[in-house]
């Protein structure tokens, strides 16, 4: 019969039913849990102050973080991190290092070059040189070579 | 950024539902205290950042997986003690008997509220008794949807469900709690 009853309601029209019931119910419950036990609620003042700490100790480890040091050739700058710049900071911070490959590099393959210039002047001079090579090769004139001058 | 007198307020006002929301899910006030202390503490440390606004939705978020974790914890907990229990002839008894003492207590007390000449106190007890008596789900639905008046995606995004089965279930929920508080004679 209930069933029948409710058939006649508009879908909307027994949304609004079932919501008005429900925030009578609702509103209830909130009277009944205002009646917590003193321990209970005791217990959740506690909770929340222990919260409330945590929270203050998490703010300042967020501040401590958002203040990097980004290092810029010989001069270093404190900068404070905020919202929208914290994606341009990475990218500032991750720059000096980038850097510092590249000069790395730049330096190997010139210590390379500089190497096969002077390893190529050498054998230059060997063969424009009245000495053929192979006279190298022979003991003798090594240790002609090693003998000081007088 | 939430301050602190925007978290503090939030956390008074939320924090005896809260409570309430997780008695009815575990049946254990301690348990309850524990989990909902254990979801403002990660409230404060993991999302202080987001704005007061926010909060609503991300703590409802938070209780209800900390008390999914309180239920995972209690399975194994009880598959290990099942398992020892195994060694031990007479140990099942007892917490048969548990179970058979709150189903019982349940039921006196529904007795008890029958009349229509019940305080007030025996009626807030009686549809309390109702609400923590309906299925997990829809009690979950019916408790957010109308009592954080959180809206149906914020409910359903809380409840990993869709918002047609938040409708569904505040539904029934609904249907089963004006029948039940029919039958026991109390009209609000």
């Amino acid at each position: 019969m209930n069933h029948t009853h409710l058939r006649t309601y508009a879908p909307a029209e027994l949304d609004a039913l079932e919501a008005r019931f429900a925030l009578r119910m609702t509103a209830r419950l909130t009277e009944h849990a205002a009646d917590l036990p003193q321990d209970v609620s005791e217990r959740l003042r506690f909770a929340r102050e222990q919260a409330l700490t945590r929270a203050r100790a998490a703010r300042k480890t967020v501040a401590a973080e958002s203040t990097t040091v980004v290092g810029s050739g010989s001069t270093l700058s404190l900068g404070r991190g905020e919202g929208g710049s914290g994606w341009w900071v990475q990218v500032a911070s991750v720059l000096p290092l980038i850097a510092l490959i590249a000069g790395l590099v730049f330096i190997q393959r010139l210590h390379n070059d500089s190497q096969i210039s002077a390893a190529a002047e050498i054998d230059a001079s060997l063969l424009a040189d009245d000495l053929p090579p192979s006279a190298y090769s022979d003991p003798g004139f090594v240790e002609f070579l090693k003998a000081p001058r007088d | 950024m939430a301050s602190d007198k925007e978290l503090s307020d939030f956390l008074k006002s939320v924090e005896k539902r809260a409570f309430k929301r997780v008695a009815y899910a575990v049946r254990d006030d301690d348990a309850a205290l524990d989990i909902v202390q254990d979801s403002m503490i990660r409230l404060a440390e993991k999302y202080i950042d987001r704005p007061a606004a926010e909060l609503p939705l991300v703590f409802q978020r938070i209780v209800s997986n900390a008390t999914m974790d309180w239920f995972r914890r209690q399975k194994v907990r009880n598959a290990v003690v099942r398992n020892f229990s195994e060694y031990e002839s007479s140990s099942d008894d007892g917490d048969f008997d548990l179970l058979e003492t709150l189903a019982s207590q349940d039921e006196s007390s529904a007795t008890e509220s029958a009349s229509e000449s019940v305080s007030r106190a025996q009626i807030l007890l009686a549809i309390d008794g109702e609400v923590s008596k309906l299925p997990a789900r829809q009690r979950e639905a019916f408790l957010l949807r109308y009592w954080e008046e959180l809206d149906v995606a914020e409910t359903a995004s809380v409840m990993g469900c869709s918002e047609g089965s938040v409708k569904t279930h505040c539904s029934r929920a609904v249907h089963a709690l004006a029948d039940a508080l029919k039958a026991k004679g109390i009209e609000l």
